[in-house]
């Protein structure tokens, strides 16, 4: 049992490298995949299977691989990689996946043994109970024991993405793509093809099928055709890409791997993810063996028939010289030219068709050859210890055992019709070639060549000419003669009996995810006889490869089960990616500081300075508290900050909030009609607190609305909410009344904006502004001004959000931080500090202001919040007024806010909290627990010295006074509480107006 | 992803814009009139069939204007794309499609994949 070297192979080096598998050194030659380097060094044992931890080996030759999965050690732990695609580099690091201790020696095996006791739909039915057994231990152990390989680590790709538009894209540059391709040379088209191997050609070097084309040797014609497709101005290729999804409006993504057969240079990007539109789609995508199920079907040394012959022809490495080739079908002659070609002889032929369907030229090369040959026979299963040893055929009664470390199988051809699917395109089956093939197509996509079921190399060009024909390119016609008959002839079998009966025996339908045939027929039995159900209750094709190679099969087994026609049964719907595909290319560059913008204000490096620590309010970073020094907490930080505002004065950095400036000739209607107060009696140069509800009546934002005129108005919103107003605005404007003429715009980033309050304001305002009155009587609470400052303007507005005497600044931020800086110098002797938001939350629950978002989460009416005041009632109309006094917006007992305070003024009212009834909570919860409303806000009020909560509860208006208990976390002792006015400092508003 | 054609830039991205319900739902002139089973009717209710839906979308990532669109909901087929003040095109306008609601079209649903 020894590989052997192709010496005629030209994709393959002999440049001699080395790599690392489980520890151990191996050589392989520049352009090998790590599974034919591996089984150029007769490895056969790669790996140990999803559940089962059974041996496994290498299966196939390409994408469609689901046994030799591997750990790439040195990229970052790169896990569950195809061993059949990655290519082996100087010094590469590979590890096997899912064993311990060892690739031979694996602990795991033992659930083999246990196997009968995971059937279909184990887990569902185990693991019930009891309670908490789940999280705490079934689970980790089940993820230990079960699974594929460890996730990648220390690792930041720098993947990119890649937008193109074409007129033809063709995917797959094998023989029917590479002549379709020709057709568009030097056309007016825009041809974009992609291959997913680094070598065109397909079939052309994965096999010796292909004789001459036009004359020429098919590497020849390859050669002569790169070259007119490289020098079109025309034709783009794409090498070592995978078209891995076909969405809507012919949308493609596809993975390029840009260092297929390097190490990944760690400064470059390592991945291209490319986004593609075109007018027309060509799939030639060609067709994917699969496999027949027999006992034992999955040991090390199974192999598909055509990866064998890639084996040989594409890497040059033949994995066996005496293989048993078992097939159903006319395809695996090629594979029997190839060896003989090389001087290798197969052990036997197993052909399941009767004598007179097989081709006489098969059965002549046969019998020229000496090779051991067995008609309408089959394999019965094949034995060993985690390889093939023993290999027996049934012949009618007769078993014969034969020895052998390699059987080739060939179920048949499919055509791959995973991204013809995808497309929404419907198939139909085709009992010439047993398989599913494309039938109508939903986009503009055509298939050619095998895909679309085609196997007959004579009749290619004609199709091709024909299918292209509405493009009017020149016809091209090739005369193709093959070494092998052109008649493709298959008989159905999809698995063979056991003759062993034990519940040890297994026979695969699924190997990635171990699926066995029995499991098949019991979830039958069980009900699950859709098809759709079926699949997730077995697990069956959802592995990483998809059943690539089994999912046919299953579905003809599932029919003959059910007595039913393949048609009927219908396949499972084939959803993209058709491989998988990294997340690290899906995320491309918006990860780490390029997830999402960060916006910041013009006094941010200011904040740095000074030590404030920031919240992420939408995409702003704002102060959330300054450290005075290193040691200081939060909590400590923020009752320093309440305390010394209401003593002396603070100032806020609140250019965040949103401004929106509307203006034109109907501007004063549009904001009646857009907020609950009225604007119309409201002199120009004030500005009110007004609410911005939606249709249903509901809270959405709040803001500040400066009035300048009847024509031009200035609101201000919340932080995160300036886009949302700015759009809902502009959504009814556009849409409900364009005959308003009304322009908006949003100027947040025009302003810098500063909230300054305090008793000693007006003292720090006067020293700032020396030539401006601040006096109550010039400057009353609710108004503003505009005026010169150096060379540009500032407007002033008297208003406050913590209480006390405070007025807003706006100005350009070119001259933002040169006046903080100018309001510190001259608010030193006033002892003025800068504060965060989380004092600026605390201040305002003192005071009785409510957050959007905090007090409000989209259920609660302006009368919910006792704010009925700012309803303009004599107004005709605004935006949710009708819906205030629909049957449920007006009940009495709807939540509504009230304050709490704590009886024993010790206790900490926390925010999310419950209000109940009960002082306790039982230990066990039986019956639900009467529920009053919740803790919107809690904070400690250093004013007040004890904790303080804002709250929604059930009819709570009429509840001042009243004791209840709030729920505590991790506790099943409630806090007593009393409900009182939620306004706790100054409800005379003597500080506001001072 | 679909392809949008706005009315005012041209062919863009289904990612560039935001979909704004059922179109042609006009607000009431007098909402104070309404009963409020009618009002209910008007905020709280909007049809959602399988075939051909009139809706809204806005350019929200480009021009921020507001249009209508006609889709096969079924097919995620755009049929037409029209200005906030043209006509509101007929149903009978769309002829190779199926009529809302509708069974299943014979291709594009996803909901088979197997020609029946």
């Amino acid at each position: 049992m020894t590989a052997l070297r192709n010496h005629n192979c030209n994709y393959i080096s002999n440049v001699k490298i080395n790599f690392k598998f489980d520890g151990k050194s191996y050589f392989a030659y520049e352009g090998d995949t790590i599974a034919s380097a591996l089984l150029r060094n007769n490895i056969r044992l790669v790996g140990r299977s999803f559940k089962y931890h059974r041996p496994r080996g290498i299966y196939t030759c390409g994408i469609e691989e689901p046994n030799a999965l591997v750990q790439i050690i040195s990229e970052h732990n790169e896990p569950n990689t195809r061993a059949t695609i990655k290519r082996v580099y100087d010094g590469m690091v590979i590890t096997s996946q899912n064993r311990w201790p060892s690739l031979s020696y694996d602990f795991g095996a033992i659930n083999n043994i246990l196997s009968p006791i995971f059937s279909a739909g184990f887990y569902y039915k185990t693991f019930m109970g009891p309670k908490g057994f789940w999280k705490n231990i079934y689970e980790p152990l089940i993820r230990r024991s079960a699974g594929l390989g460890k996730p990648p680590k220390n690792f930041r790709s720098k993947s990119i993405h890649q937008n193109h538009n074409t007129d033809i894209l063709i995917i797959g540059a094998g023989l029917s793509g590479l002549i379709a391709a020709r057709k568009f040379v030097n056309t007016k088209y825009k041809v974009l093809m992609i291959e997913q191997d680094s070598f065109l050609g397909g079939i052309l070097k994965n096999s010796n099928k292909v004789d001459t084309i036009n004359g020429l040797n098919s590497s020849e014609w390859l050669e002569e055709t790169e070259k007119l497709l490289s020098k079109a101005q025309n034709i783009k290729i794409l090498r070592n890409t995978l078209v891995t999804t076909y969405n809507f409006t012919n949308h493609f993504v596809a993975l390029e791997d840009k260092f297929a057969g390097k190490k990944i240079d760690l400064n470059k990007s390592e991945l291209t993810l490319h986004k593609i539109r075109t007018s027309n789609t060509i799939l030639c995508n060609g067709h994917i063996e699969r496999f027949i199920s027999f006992r034992n079907n999955d040991l090390p040394g199974v192999m598909l028939a055509s990866s064998f012959e890639k084996y040989i022809h594409r890497y040059g490495v033949v994995p066996e010289e005496r293989p048993v080739i078992f097939t159903n079908n006319s395809s695996s002659m090629s594979l029997l030219n190839s060896m003989l070609s090389l001087g290798c002889k197969p052990e036997a032929y197993v052909d399941s068709r009767k004598n007179e369907e097989i081709e006489t030229d098969i059965k002549k090369i046969l019998k020229e050859n000496n090779i051991p040959s067995y008609f309408e026979a089959e394999i019965e299963g094949c034995d060993g210890n985690k390889k093939i040893e023993k290999i027996t055929i049934r012949k009618g009664k007769i078993f014969i055992k034969i020895k052998s470390s390699m059987l080739c199988v060939s179920g048949g051809y499919n055509p791959d019709i995973h991204l013809f699917t995808q497309s929404k395109g419907l198939l139909k089956w085709d009992k010439n070639i047993a398989s599913f093939k494309p039938d109508t197509p939903f986009q503009k996509t055509l298939t050619l060549g095998s895909v679309s079921g085609n196997y007959n190399f004579n009749k290619l060009c004609d199709e091709i000419n024909e299918k292209l024909s509405f493009l009017n390119t020149a016809k091209l016609d090739f005369e193709i003669k093959l070494n092998v008959s052109n008649k493709y002839s298959i008989k159905e079998l999809w698995e063979t009996k056991s003759k062993i009966n034990s519940n040890w025996s297994k026979s695969f339908i699924d190997l990635h995810n171990d699926v066995t045939i029995k499991d098949l027929k019991q979830a039958i039995s069980e009900g699950f006889d859709r098809i759709e159900h079926l699949k997730r209750y077995t697990t069956n094709s959802m592995g990483t490869d998809q059943g690539k190679i089994s999912s046919i099969n299953s579905l003809a087994v599932v029919s003959k089960l059910l007595k039913k026609e393949i048609s009927e049964v219908g396949t499972t719907t084939y959803r993209p990616p058709y491989a998988p595909l990294s997340f690290a290319a899906i995320a491309g560059r918006s990860t780490y500081e390029f997830y999402d913008p960060q916006r910041k204000t013009s006094i941010h490096s200011w904040h740095l300075k000074n030590n404030a620590v920031f919240e992420d309010v939408g995409q702003w970073k704002r102060p959330w508290y300054f450290k005075t020094h290193d040691k200081e907490t939060m909590h400590q930080a923020v009752q320093r900050e309440s305390k010394m505002l209401r003593e002396n004065s603070g100032i806020l950095d609140g250019s965040t909030l949103g401004k929106i400036e509307i203006k034109g000739r109907d501007a004063l209607e549009f904001m009646n009609l857009m907020y609950t107060n009225a604007f119309t009696k409201m002199k120009p140069m004030t500005s009110r607190y007004a609410m911005m509800l939606g249709e249903d009546g509901m809270i959405k934002d709040d803001g500040i609305i400066c009035k300048l005129s009847d024509q031009h108005f200035i609101a201000t919103t919340t932080s995160s909410g300036a886009p949302k107003v700015l759009a809902h605005m502009e959504e009814y404007l556009q849409t409900e009344w364009p005959h308003l003429q009304v322009y908006l715009n949003s100027i947040t980033e025009q302003f810098s904006t500063f909230n300054i309050s305090g008793p000693k304001t007006r003292e720090i305002m006067r020293k700032v502004f020396p030539n401006i009155d601040f006096s109550n009587e010039a400057f009353p609470f609710m108004s503003f001004k505009n005026f010169d400052y150096k060379d540009t303007k500032i407007r002033i507005m008297r208003a406050s959000f913590t209480g006390e005497l405070g007025y807003e600044i706006y100005i350009s931020p070119k001259y933002g931080l040169e006046l903080w800086e100018e309001m510190f110098s001259c608010g030193r002797e006033f002892n003025l500090i800068p504060y965060g938001t989380e004092t600026m939350h605390l201040l305002r629950a003192e005071k009785g202001y409510i957050v959007i978002g905090q007090e409000t989460d989209g259920t609660v009416t302006p009368i919910d919040l006792n704010y009925n005041w700012m309803i303009g009632k004599n107004k005709k109309d605004f935006i949710g007024k009708r819906s205030l006094s629909r049957p449920d917006t007006s009940r009495e007992d709807r939540k509504q806010l009230v304050g709490l305070s704590p009886i024993n003024k010790t206790d900490t009212i926390e925010e999310g909290q419950h209000i109940v009834e009960l002082n306790e909570l039982p230990k066990k919860i039986k019956n639900p627990i009467k529920y009053l409303g919740h803790v919107s806000s809690g904070y400690y009020s250093p004013n007040l010295n004890h904790s303080i909560g804002l709250a929604m509860i059930r009819g709570g208006k009429n509840l001042l006074g009243k004791k209840f208990f709030v729920t505590v976390s991790g506790k099943t002792k409630n806090i007593p509480v009393e409900v009182v006015n939620p306004v706790f400092v100054d409800p005379e508003n003597k500080r506001l107006i001072s | 992803m679909i392809i949008i054609k706005c009315p005012y830039c041209g062919e863009r991205d289904q990612s560039e814009f935001s979909n704004g319900g059922e179109a042609h739902v006009v607000r009431p002139n007098n909402p104070e009139s309404l009963s409020d089973k009618d009002w209910g009717e008007y905020v709280f209710f909007r049809n959602n069939p399988k075939g051909i839906f009139y809706e809204r979308w806005v350019h929200s990532h480009g021009c921020k204007k507001w249009f209508n669109a006609v889709r096969n909901t079924s097919t995620d087929e755009i049929l037409k794309i029209y200005k906030l003040k043209e006509k509101r095109p007929e149903i009978t306008e769309f002829k190779n499609c199926l009529k809302s609601p509708s069974g299943e079209p014979k291709v594009g649903s996803g909901n088979f994949t197997v020609k029946k």
